[in-house]
């Protein structure tokens, strides 16, 4: 009985997928248009197409172990100093305040003065931790990461190339990875997110596992015979989707556990979280409709 | 019943092995990491590596117990009698605190964390006006390890780095607690000359200056007082030895002063100005029975000020130590400047760990619930829990066994590793369960295109970060690629193996 309906629900996933295959290419075409206007403007007001934090900046970022009132630290702070940023940090089981970051363009020796008058003793290596960069390190760092994501791009792009040896079905995988990046790039700077060192090796992470669904894809479609075209799509969207929950179910923790994480970490994995988002549409809208495409138009079957 | 493959073989030979190479041991209490040399501490035999079983007779058993007895010390500054008992001696001596120590948990395993976690001082240092040759580089190395030597830290590293770029560092590294004033000596160029007038008396370094005395009979820190504003001032002062040449100098040119006639005939009309790379540090009155005198002894001194008194007081030990040490070492030619500094408390690290294991425990939990729900079968359900532990274990036994310093980014790319291991498991179970008309080792075949696809691209993607920003998130690029290694050559075979004899069974 249950094979029976799932079979009609093929019979009509068929007629409903040739109608509109093409027509689900528009949403995330359309979405992805607006995502690079969204980063263009931001590029022309900010000057880059992110937020940076002092790791990529140049600055201090001074975490103490110690509860205490932020706001009033925060106002202390910013007659003095120049962008600053405080967040509280708190124990995962009990919720307490253990430490507080405070993140500044200002050097240390500015700084924690400035802070230490505040708490009113003296920061030790017991009681914080102290992490700068100078601007000039923090700009090389910067140009030196998005190097990397460029040939990291370019080396995926090479390997799905030689994968597949098929022209259009593998530019529609790294077409599909492009938009993840870009999609999740336009929700990190709409957040308000700084990125740091970590958030950018997210980004290296990202074009690693969305792909993973893509290929699934291809494969299926390409390699496999049988089943219609539209059946295969269907069997693979089933595994995909799957993969993808999991994978998207195991990073929403950290999007809860706000507090008690180091930032690195916590920036690693919301980057996963929306890149996965970006790729349920990428893979199963964008990529699917393309390699649909083009084999109706190849006759492959 | 499940027969033992080859590849399973594999599977259960790996992790014994990589049991053995994370040896997990349990054991409580605190092992010294450094005893700087200046200190009772030191005198008494404490040395690094020893482990504190017991303060004044209060057992240490957690590194948190220590900062409880050792900040209680610091409550009153007069000297007491403290007893150190170690696995093997005890040791008493006289002093105000413990400051001379540091220390950090004894390790339960030979995973080594990074210091992001385990605490300690990373500095990267580069020449203010371009870059350095190998020579200078090697001497810059040097005397960098003479200054930081002063504390006698056991994890120290000293070395050149190279970026993309080309330019060159000077890369500082110091695993677990680190003292505090070590920042204080790094990257300064410690260029110091004392002046008489506008006239060089004598300046830092082994040819004027024969001995600088750190022992608390010639050298010491006062107690604070108040300053009209409400802040403290600290006096320092201890004694150095001049060469005779030096000392001859400073006799000459106190010769040629005048005595002042404002001080009532007590002081010579110049003063002695000490001057540390180009800042005041004091200016000292010469009494005016040293004039044309060769004093081969001189005292040095100068201050700390702080908000409080304590701040004070810890601020002018901070300056006379950074002083000290510079004056024995002399300085370096050129002007240096710190580009990275970051300080990172032990204490903090141990928080962190503590909820990305926690963390990673959730994920784990969910993970193998959706699993379960989603194949409703036992067997496959903790064949994938197998799976993603063995995973985890076997790259954590490589890390062990390169003593590979696991960092934050280093975590989340085992954990982002073991991810991919459950969508390549899913990938496997779902082909072998399909209805196709290809014979169960075809299915898997094609499974394992998929897997072998998504495992090239991950490994492209981690290559760059070898090389980018020099090589800080190497960890991060290292654990993915072991931990997805690691699946596709050892775990993934197994499972692959073990779905095929849980699949032919029904």
């Amino acid at each position: 009985m249950e094979q029976n309906n799932q079979e009609q629900h093929h019979e009509g996933n068929k007629h409903w997928y040739d109608r509109w295959h093409k027509k689900m290419l528009l949403p995330p075409v359309v979405l992805l248009i607006i995502c690079l206007i969204y980063l263009f403007s931001f590029y022309s007001q900010n000057g880059d197409i992110i937020y940076k934090d002092s790791s990529l900046s140049g600055g201090t970022t001074i975490t103490l172990k110690a509860e205490l009132n932020i706001e009033e630290l925060e106002s202390y702070l910013e007659q003095n100093v120049d962008n600053v940023n405080i967040r509280k940090i708190a124990d995962l089981s009990t919720g307490r305040q253990i430490a507080i970051l405070i993140d500044s363009s200002a050097e240390p020796s500015v700084l924690k003065p400035l802070v230490e008058e505040f708490i009113g003793y003296k920061l030790t290596n017991e009681n914080s931790s102290v992490e700068f960069s100078g601007s000039t390190l923090g700009k090389n760092f910067y140009k030196q990461l998005v190097t990397a994501v460029i040939i990291s791009f370019i080396l995926m792009s090479f390997v799905i190339f030689v994968l597949f040896r098929t022209f259009i079905p593998s530019i529609a995988v790294i077409f599909a990875a492009f938009a993840d990046i870009v999609m999740t790039l336009a929700m990190v700077d709409i957040l308000g997110i700084r990125l740091s060192v970590a958030g950018i090796a997210a980004f290296l992470m990202l074009i690693g596992y969305s792909v993973d669904t893509d290929i699934l894809l291809t494969s299926a479609v390409l390699k496999k015979r049988g089943d219609t075209v539209n059946k295969r799509i269907h069997r693979a969207f089933k595994t995909g989707i799957f993969m993808t929950l999991t994978g998207l179910i195991a990073v929403i923790p950290a999007f809860f556990i706000v507090t008690g994480l180091p930032d690195s970490f916590r920036q690693i994995f919301l980057i996963l979280g929306v890149g996965l988002f970006a790729d349920i549409l990428n893979t199963w809208l964008t990529n699917a409709s393309i390699i649909k495409w083009y084999s109706d138009y190849k006759k492959i079957n | 019943m499940v027969k033992i493959t080859f590849r399973i073989w594999i599977l259960i030979i790996a992790l014994m092995l990589a049991l053995l190479m994370i040896y997990p041991r349990f054991q409580d209490g605190v092992v010294i990491k450094s005893v700087d040399k200046d200190y009772k501490a030191f005198e008494s035999g404490l040395r690094p590596g020893m482990e504190i079983l017991e303060i004044n007779s209060i057992k240490i058993d957690s590194l948190n117990k220590y900062l409880e007895v050792t900040s209680d010390l610091l409550k009153d500054s007069s000297e007491k009698r403290i007893t150190v008992i170690t696995k093997k001696d005890s040791f008493i001596f006289l002093d105000s605190n413990l400051s001379a120590i540091t220390v950090s948990e004894i390790p339960n395993s030979n995973i080594k964390t990074g210091l992001d976690l385990s605490g300690g001082v990373r500095a990267l240092i580069k020449p203010v006006n371009g870059s350095l040759t190998d020579l200078e580089m090697s001497d810059l190395i040097d005397i960098t390890n003479q200054r930081l030597n002063v504390f006698g830290l056991t994890d120290l590293t000293v070395r050149s780095a190279k970026d993309l770029e080309g330019n060159n560092f000077l890369l500082i590294e110091v695993a677990g607690a680190a003292p505090d004033d070590l920042e204080s000596l790094i990257a300064k160029q410690g260029n110091f000359e004392a002046k008489i007038g506008n006239v060089t008396a004598f300046v830092g370094g082994d040819k004027d200056i024969t001995y600088v005395f750190r022992d608390a009979t010639q050298s010491a820190v006062y107690t604070p007082e108040p300053l009209g504003d409400g802040s403290y001032l600290s006096r320092f002062s201890f004694t150095i030895t001049l060469s005779p040449e030096a000392a001859q100098r400073h006799a000459d040119i106190t010769n040629r002063l005048s005595i002042d006639p404002n001080s009532g005939g007590q002081y010579l009309s110049e003063n002695l100005t000490l001057f540390l790379d180009g800042e005041l540090v004091d200016e000292l009155r010469i009494s005016s029975g040293l004039k044309g005198q060769v004093a081969s002894q001189i005292s040095i001194q100068g201050s700390g000020i702080g908000s409080t008194p304590d701040i004070a007081l810890s601020e002018a030990r901070t300056q006379m130590h950074k002083l000290q040490t510079l004056l024995l070492t002399g300085s370096i030619p050129y002007q240096l400047e710190i580009i990275k500094l970051d300080i990172i408390s032990p204490s903090l690290g141990e928080a962190f760990t503590k909820s990305m294991i926690y963390l990673a425990l959730v994920v784990f939990i969910i993970v193998s619930t959706v699993i379960s729900i989603r194949y409703r079968k036992i067997k496959i359900t903790s064949a994938v829990i197998l799976t993603m532990f063995s995973e985890m274990f076997i790259t954590l036994g490589i890390a062990a066994l390169l003593r590979w310093n696991l960092d934050v980014a280093g975590i989340a790319g085992i954990i982002a590793g073991i991810g991919t291991g459950v969508n390549d498991q899913i990938v496997i179970i779902d082909e072998s369960e399909s209805k196709d008309n290809y014979s169960m080792k075809e299915k898997i075949k094609r499974a394992l295109f998929v897997v072998f696809g998504a495992f090239f691209t991950i490994i492209a993607a981690m290559l760059p970060l070898f090389w980018a920003g020099a090589g800080l998130l190497r960890g991060f690029a290292f654990t993915t690629i072991i931990g997805v290694t690691v699946g596709v050559l050892i775990t993934r075979p197994a499972f692959a193996d073990l779905v095929k004899q849980l699949g032919s069974q029904q």
